[in-house]
């Protein structure tokens, strides 16, 4: 079943009469249970892709639909409906509150879909505990090392159980050994029912993924299965 | 997002930023405490003000007083008996409604108990005079309606007048004493209480010794002097003594009075009860309209017009005052909201609406209003409780919980419109926008 259908889809930045098409006629359709990489290099339109099918962006041009919502149309209560619901977003910069501790940060999410204070705590608890945070409840982000900190990104990301998962750049931040248990947790995930979308520029990562979509100036330049899935 | 993590949101903000909060807080604490305390001094003026008009007889004291006749009534003028005690039986058997009636006669008599003579006005009255006045005796008994048919030579004095005649005796002691009017014998058969303001009270009584109004009051304004100086006989012995020798004719019931007042029971009826006694009285004085009434409603009305000047000036204060807080919480939030756009991107990103992002906003300027006006009530109690211990008096502020509610609500409305635009351009903010804000 499709879960992300992008049809035509254009961005288009304009910058003192000058205009930008961070993207330019995506068409793409991810299935249920997928595990795609997005490649390309810096300023190739990636994290324009990953806001607009994480419904934080809306495109200029063409349609995108998520899980069943066409994101085009919808009003921007719908919009915050399916980022809340259907959608985990994990950042490069992990965007926790600085203030919160780390069952607070986790439960966010929980307490935008109405999930009452006793449920919400019992879940973002287990959720810590899912990411190995049970020692750390009650440690705000500036205690935390950035691996533990993408851990608390990714619970929060799965507090309302969303079928997909978005990653722009997750490891980018971290060390190449943190990064791995990262994305470890990431096929963990995905191998337990998730559709996993995640932008990388480390072939590495990429060739772990099923597959594999590259971009250019804001067009698929190419859609292929990685080798290792096809093996 | 429920109300109360809102709620707890808006707190853990503004508690993590006390100082900030403490400031954007100022304008409503001035506010709220200038409101508290001005209603509480307002309602401390109406208070004493009710207290005073109470001892000189209440509201419902009424007088009738003699007025000049229009220029084409006078002819008839003389056959108007005036003021007498006729007119107050009539009044008594006609007008149910009027409780309590009091004709005097007054008289300028040297007085002494063995002394220095002295001249005072020397009243003859009926035992509803007491009533009507609202005396209270420190010792003995009032005249009574036995001293009346037997015209006994018997005197009621004021505590100034007891004090005067009999330096430093209790009230007690001068029973039974011998007063001289006009250096006819009269018996000491009661004695008023000491009547004075609070504020002379409680200086008397923190002991400074020129409280004792001997002479020392009597530049300034004493509503009670002339109940301290009271000498009362019974009504017939007056007439016998002093008033049936200028005019032989005279008898108790014709000779002029020099005063009639009486008490109407039931203040709903007020008017109504004025309307019957002119009737009755216009039957006694044969349709002359040489007579009117004295009510106390001026004095209420005056103190009425004083205390809302009061409380437009101190509304006037309140409101600037709130006024000014109300922009400064929506200076404060606005200064924290641009602190916190990354913050607002984080939550829109995660599933919040933009109206979850308003409510949050105006719930914690709300609060920081709420608390400020909490913060407000208890200064402004400070600040009567401070006016209480400087300057004691009748005219005590006192606290209402009208006067609390009014200034919370209006905390909370200073709140609610200061919040509006700071909320309104924290949910205007575009998710993608906010999020990558640094
Ligand atoms: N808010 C913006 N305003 C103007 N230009 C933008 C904005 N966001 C992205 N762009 C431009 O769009 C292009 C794609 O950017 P981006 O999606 O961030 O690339 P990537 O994530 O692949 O590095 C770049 O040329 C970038 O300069
Ligand atoms: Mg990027």
């Amino acid at each position: 079943m499709t879960l992300l259908d992008l049809q035509g889809v254009a961005k288009i930045y304009k910058i003192g009469g000058q205009e930008i098409r961070a993207l330019d006629g995506i068409d793409l359709q991810i299935g249920e249970g997928e595990f795609v990489a997005i490649i390309g290099p810096s300023g190739s339109g990636k994290s324009t892709l990953m806001h607009l099918i994480g419904c934080l962006d809306t495109p200029d041009e063409g349609s995108i639909i998520v899980c069943g919502n066409d994101i085009s149309s919808a009003s921007s209560n719908g919009l915050a409906r399916v980022r809340n619901r259907e959608i985990g977003f994990v950042f490069q910069s992990f965007n926790l509150l600085p203030r919160f501790d780390v069952v607070d940060n986790i439960a966010l999410p929980m307490a935008y879909a109405g999930v009452g204070a006793r449920e919400r705590r019992e879940r973002a608890e287990a959720l810590a505990r899912k990411v190995g945070l049970e020692e750390r409840l009650a440690n705000r982000p500036s205690q935390l090392s950035g691996g533990q900190c993408q851990r608390v990104a990714i619970a929060r990301a799965l507090a309302n159980d969303p079928k997909i998962l978005l990653g722009d750049e997750p490891t980018g931040n971290l060390d190449s050994k943190t990064g791995d248990a990262i994305l470890a947790m990431f096929r963990e995930l995905h191998a337990a029912g998730k559709t996993v979308v995640i932008v990388t520029h480390d072939p590495e990562i990429a060739a772990v993924c099923d597959r594999v979509i590259e971009i250019k100036d804001g067009r698929i330049r190419r859609d292929y299965l990685s080798p290792e899935s096809v093996r | 997002m429920s109300f109360f993590l809102a709620v707890e949101i808006s707190l853990r903000e503004i508690f993590a930023h006390k100082f900030r909060s403490f400031l954007s807080m100022l304008g409503i604490v001035l506010g709220v405490s200038s409101l508290v305390a001005t209603m509480g001094l307002t309602a401390g003026i109406e208070k004493g003000t009710k207290a005073i008009l109470q001892q000189i007889g209440g509201l419902e004291r009424v007088q009738v007083r003699p007025k000049a006749v229009e220029t084409e009534e006078v002819d008839f003028w003389m056959i108007s008996p005036g003021r007498t005690l006729t007119d107050a039986k009539a009044i008594r058997e006609s007008v149910p409604s009027v409780t309590h009636i009091s004709p005097e006669l007054r008289n300028w008599t040297p007085v002494t108990a063995g002394g220095e003579e002295k001249g005072y006005n020397v009243n003859g009255v009926f035992p509803d005079y007491s009533f009507i006045n609202s005396h209270s005796l420190a010792a003995g008994r009032f005249i009574s309606d036995l001293d009346i048919a037997n015209a006994n030579r018997v005197v009621v004095i004021g505590n100034q007048i007891a004090e005067t005649l009999f330096p430093s005796a209790s009230p007690e002691s001068i029973l039974g004493k011998t007063v001289l009017l006009q250096r006819i014998p009269y018996e000491v058969v009661g004695v008023f209480s000491l009547y004075e303001r609070e504020q002379d009270k409680v200086r008397r009584e923190r002991g400074v010794k020129s409280a004792r109004p001997a002479r020392a009051g009597k530049n300034r304004w004493d509503p009670f002097r002339q109940k301290n100086e009271s000498v009362l006989t019974p009504f017939s012995t007056m007439f016998y003594d002093f008033k049936s020798g200028a005019n032989s004719q005279h008898t108790q019931e014709t000779v002029p009075l020099e005063q009639l007042a009486f008490r109407v029971g039931d203040l709903d009826f007020f008017r109504e009860s004025i309307d019957q006694v002119r009737a009755v009285l216009d039957v006694t004085h044969r349709g002359v309209d040489d007579f009117d009434f004295d009510t106390r409603e001026d004095m209420f009305s005056q103190m009425e017009s004083s205390m809302r000047a009061t409380r437009i000036s101190g509304g006037l204060i309140a409101g600037i005052s709130l006024l000014v807080g109300g922009i400064g919480i929506t200076n404060i939030m606005l200064a924290s909201i641009s602190q916190r756009v990354r913050e607002i991107g984080i939550r829109r990103a995660i599933g919040a609406r933009a109206s979850d992002i308003f409510v949050q906003i105006l719930i914690e300027s709300v609060a920081i209003a709420l608390i400020g006006g909490a913060l407000g009530v208890c200064a402004g109690i400070f600040l009567m409780q401070v006016l209480i211990w400087v300057a004691p008096g009748e005219n005590m502020p006192v606290l209402t919980m009208q006067s609390v509610a009014l200034s919370v609500a209006f905390a909370f409305l200073a709140g609610v419109f200061s919040g509006i635009y700071p909320a309104f351009k924290a949910a205007a903010l575009d998710p993608i926008t906010a999020l990558r804000y640094e």
